[in-house]
């Protein structure tokens, strides 16, 4: 089987049978951009777009140039705010759906049926926002002088295939070709994924500078920058995935809709980005995008000076930070005033939070405890979560262990709907089997005779409804002799307690989860540290065998199954492995839910035009990257 | 005798220092985890996912993995270099961090103790001298309620009042179009215009306090036998009431103008934070929380120094303002 896409071109195709007079007189640019062609700053347009740029367009139509876009910033951290708005820009993106990979910057891509080729052509004419070429060099720039050296950083296992690092070659200027050791049908979707743009990420006539390898007076500069040693000055100067001096440079090169002009950096009160006048994405009429001239976004420090802000109707578009259920009613009754309203934002599926046992505990005594699966049965049927879901979730939601929703191709009905039914009898009648007897004020107590008892941990800044769901349950669970403590706690103390350390008795979490390519099905095969029902398991997973626990039989079946799942290149047959995975993480049920993942939602000003009402809400799925806000724009 | 005083204090100020660059390197250190959990801690609070041996090679970057007096040691001798080392949060030099804040914090620290001083100094004589009249009464209501009021919750109650009835944004210091613009008397004006909020809200507690403590003190002195003779001897009320009493009364001020040096970088740190204003403050507060070691770890000797000076001018002042003081 070959896949092969040759989208842009169909579409642009298209384009020009409809399109007319626009495109008989080549392509359209932003009136400021004219400004500086007319002035002779600046090449006209059709030699700054690519020969032939991908067509893209939204529910509202084309629309028109100008404006400002303001979204607001936290004080420190929220790189990964800027990076959603312009979104990651790869090679391939996932399409609005969040169901197939599309190309993005290639123009076109193709795998072999055994998924270990994978050929990428690159958009002829295309350009970094200074003017530059991209082409294929840039690409082995990236991979081979950074990506793959060890030196820099090590190599993501995103970039290996058993074991093996992938390899890149050059075919010619505008096509590579990326050769993996074994088959690796995720690696489209891996690519798609924010972390995934790494190939595409640095211009090499401009980072070149900043790599050993490539200048000889390198210390100089080190030394100029107070950078320490190369990689810290690269970083510096260049950025690099998922840190915030990414947009500390406006001098660095990219291939986004928007550039920096006001840097994200320490003492930044506010970061600015304007239109890159290189863009490669036009609209059905040939109009280069984006529509909106600059992307403003002012730092607030804590997130009550956001919503003010929101309120007062400084804010275009927000979603990240004020989600929350508790921020929604004075959201709305602010809604006239502040001239915005609601867009849905969907859960892609899974539980909105997830109760982690801890597998692998490092007492053998609770080890024996949370293994025990008739235990687990017991806490989840003994808690009534149709009433949960009325109290502390505002009756959003049904009863739900986890796992895609009905609607989605991967739902797993036993995986998700087992034991959801509240049955106190039937949990009591469980509790006494396992031979634990109600001893004082009714508390069971464990074989060695100490009380039943254990703490759950959570962070209640994450999702304050967490403690409300925690609350109810250890109610129920008291009724049945199990006495559960809460423990709330600081999140980094959360993460090292939890992830690192190995400490906990139970956690919770989130537990959004559709199965697809790209996304870690975490709570169904122990392979993440956010597997916290299996911590010592998912470190022998990813150190290879070198540090944790060798696990059981059935998880390291998993295990197996989830590498063949990621090899094959056959969505069917990918589904097919998850839902092995699933039938064993049924069979074993080590992890509870409580109801389906509830939508989020976000503000958006009223006359801000191709946004779409509701869209999916996933890091994966870099909300709204995806939907393309190069083509929102001001019905003003 | 004074010259030798400040040398001693000078010289002993060393060790000092260097003690509290260790127990702070500790301090900062003591919570669970390091930056790098912290970081995946905060992402992770945004919904996005870090990759583990991402973490790890930061980890290694940083030297977090190496043992804590290897790294104090790398730290301190970079420290003795002039090289603070670089943030781990924005890969920027510190000392570069640090200064790009500071002249906005001294600005609003002395803007904040003038005002305090200018109102509460004249209006706790003013209530001293009025005792148990209506408008002492008065005086001494606001004050308390002053001191009773957390600067944090006064700030988040202007900016409430500000944006739901005039429609206004008070957060920050500079209007947008200023905000990156050169100094010039324009934005100079500008400053103006924002930072008498912060100064008001910041001002108003301590403001409270002096008044109180100003109160206290003159009306202890106030019934001394020598302004008894004084005012025998027909000595004009006003003139009396300033040359003697009044100067004694001062003496707790000068001998806490000290404190008011590390506030240039820690006063108020929470009601920054609400308002948002670009001062060293919230700076501070972001890489304590992160755990940005090289950050936090010079904010903090910086701080230390800051209350060395300030105590040794505060000790000098006395001596100056009350001439009772002598040093041995």
């Amino acid at each position: 089987m070959r896949t092969r896409y040759r989208v842009s071109a169909t579409a642009l195709a298209a384009a020009l049978c409809w399109g007319g007079p626009a495109l008989a007189s080549g392509w359209a640019e932003a009136p400021s951009l004219a400004e500086q062609v007319e002035a002779g700053t600046l090449p006209p347009v059709a030699e700054r777009l690519p020969a032939a740029p991908e067509v893209v367009g939204g529910p509202h139509g084309v629309g028109r140039y100008g404006g400002d876009l303001r979204f607001g910033l936290r004080g420190s951290s929220d790189h990964n705010h800027i990076l959603r708005m312009v979104s990651p820009q790869g090679l391939v993106r996932w399409d609005p759906d969040y169901t197939t990979v599309i190309p993005n910057l290639a123009e076109s891509f193709e795998a072999n049926e055994d998924a270990t080729v994978f050929t990428f052509t690159l958009r002829e004419g295309m350009r970094w926002s200074d003017g530059e070429p991209f082409t294929a060099d840039d690409i082995l720039f990236n991979v081979n002088d950074l990506l793959l050296n060890e030196e820099f950083a090590p190599t993501p296992t995103r970039y290996q295939a058993e074991g093996e690092p992938m390899t890149v070659e050059k075919i010619d200027d505008l096509t590579v070709r990326f050769t993996f050791a074994a088959p690796y049908g995720d690696f489209l979707a891996e690519l798609s994924s924010p972390l995934g743009q790494h190939p595409v990420l640095y211009a090499k006539h401009y980072c070149m500078q900043f790599h050993p390898d490539h200048n000889d007076d390198i210390d100089q500069l080190i030394a100029e920058f107070g950078a320490g040693d190369w990689r810290n000055l690269f970083q510096q100067q260049c950025g690099d995935i998922e840190i915030p001096s990414r947009w500390g440079n406006p001098d660095r090169p990219t291939l986004d809709p928007w550039v920096v002009t006001e840097p994200y950096t320490g003492g930044a009160t506010r970061v600015v980005m304007e239109r890159n006048p290189f863009f490669w994405q036009v609209d059905e009429e040939g109009n280069q995008l984006p529509y909106i001239d600059r992307l403003f976004a002012p730092i607030a420090q804590d997130v009550e000076s956001l919503i003010l802000q929101i309120i007062g109707g400084r804010i275009d578009y927000a979603q990240r930070h004020i989600d929350g259920p508790a921020n929604r009613p004075v959201l709305a009754q602010n809604r006239e005033e502040g001239d915005y309203d609601f867009f849905e934002a969907r859960a892609v599926g899974g539980t909105n939070m997830v109760l982690n046992f801890n597998l692998t505990h490092k007492d053998p005594e609770m080890r024996a405890l949370f293994s025990e699966r008739d235990f687990r049965v017991a806490l989840s049927i003994g808690m009534d979560r149709e009433e949960i879901i009325e109290t502390a979730l505002l009756g959003q939601g049904e009863p739900w262990q986890g796992g895609p929703f009905r609607d989605h191709p991967n739902f797993h009905e036993r995986r998700s709907t087992q034991y959801l039914e509240f049955d106190p009898n039937e949990a009591n009648r469980l509790l006494d089997e396992l031979g634990f007897e109600r001893g004082a004020e009714g508390i069971r107590q464990m074989e060695n005779g100490q009380p039943l008892r254990f703490t759950i941990d959570v962070i209640p800044t994450l999702y304050p409804e967490h403690v409300d769901i925690l609350e109810m349950a250890s109610q129920y669970w008291a009724e049945l002799g199990v006495r559960a403590d809460i423990n709330p706690m600081e999140r980094t103390f959360f993460y090292e307690r939890t992830s690192n350390a190995n400490d906990h008795d139970a956690a919770v979490w989130v537990g959004n989860a559709a199965w697809v390519p790209g996304e870690i099905p975490q709570q169904i095969v122990p392979v993440h540290h956010d597997s916290r029902w299996g911590i010592a398991w998912s470190r022998w997973y990813n150190t290879g065998g070198a540090q944790g626990e060798e696990p059981p039989e059935h998880v390291q079946e998993r295990m197996r199954l989830y590498d063949l799942a990621k090899a094959t290149v056959d969505a069917d047959q990918r589904r097919a492995y998850m839902h092995q995975i699933a039938d064993i993480a049924a069979d074993q049920f080590e992890v509870l839910g409580i109801a389906t993942a509830p939508p989020r939602f976000g503000i958006v000003q009223n006359d801000l035009r191709n946004v779409p009402d509701s869209k999916p809400s996933s890091w994966y799925y870099p909300t709204p990257g995806p939907t393309l806000p190069q083509v929102w724009w001001w019905d003003r | 005798m004074l010259l030798g005083y400040i040398f001693w204090r000078l010289v002993w100020s060393v060790p000092f220092f260097f003690a509290a660059s260790l127990i702070a390197f500790a301090l900062i250190q003591a919570p669970p985890g390091d930056f790098v959990t912290s970081f995946a801690a905060t992402l992770a609070q945004s919904g996005d996912v870090v990759d583990e041996q991402r973490l790890e090679a930061l980890r290694e970057r940083y030297g977090l993995d190496r043992p804590f007096l290897t790294q104090y040691l790398l730290w301190i001798s970079g420290v003795m270099r002039g090289d603070f080392g670089i943030s781990f949060e924005w890969q920027q030099p510190v000392s570069q961090l640090i200064w790009e804040r500071m002249g906005l914090s001294v600005a609003l620290a002395l803007g904040t103790l003038m005002f305090t001083w200018a109102v509460a100094l004249p209006l706790g004589i003013y209530s001293a001298v009025r005792k148990y009249t209506v408008s002492d009464y008065v005086l001494t209501t606001v004050g308390f309620f002053g001191l009773a009021m957390p600067n944090f919750l006064l700030a988040l109650v202007m900016m409430y009042v500000a944006v739901v009835f005039f429609g206004a944004d008070v957060s920050g210091l500079f209007s947008e179009e200023y905000q990156r613009a050169p100094w010039s008397w324009a934005k100079f004006v500008d400053l103006l215009k924002h930072i008498w909020l912060p100064i008001a809200i910041l001002g108003l507690s301590s403001t409270a306090s002096l008044m109180r403590i100003m109160r206290a003190n003159l009306l202890d002195e106030l019934n001394k036998p020598y302004v008894t003779t004084a005012r025998a001897k027909g000595v004009s009320e006003f003139r009396l009431l300033m040359k003697y009493p009044v100067r004694i009364a001062l003496n707790p001020f000068v001998s806490t103008i000290g404190w008011a040096f590390p506030q240039l970088i820690s006063g108020a740190v929470i009601t920054a934070f609400v308002l948002s204003l670009p001062t060293a403050g919230p700076l501070l507060l972001q890489a304590l929380l992160s755990q940005d070691m090289f950050l936090a770890g010079a904010f903090i000797l910086l701080l230390c120094c800051l209350s060395i000076i300030g105590m040794l001018v505060s000790d000098i002042l006395l001596a100056f303002v009350d001439p009772r003081i002598r040093y041995r």
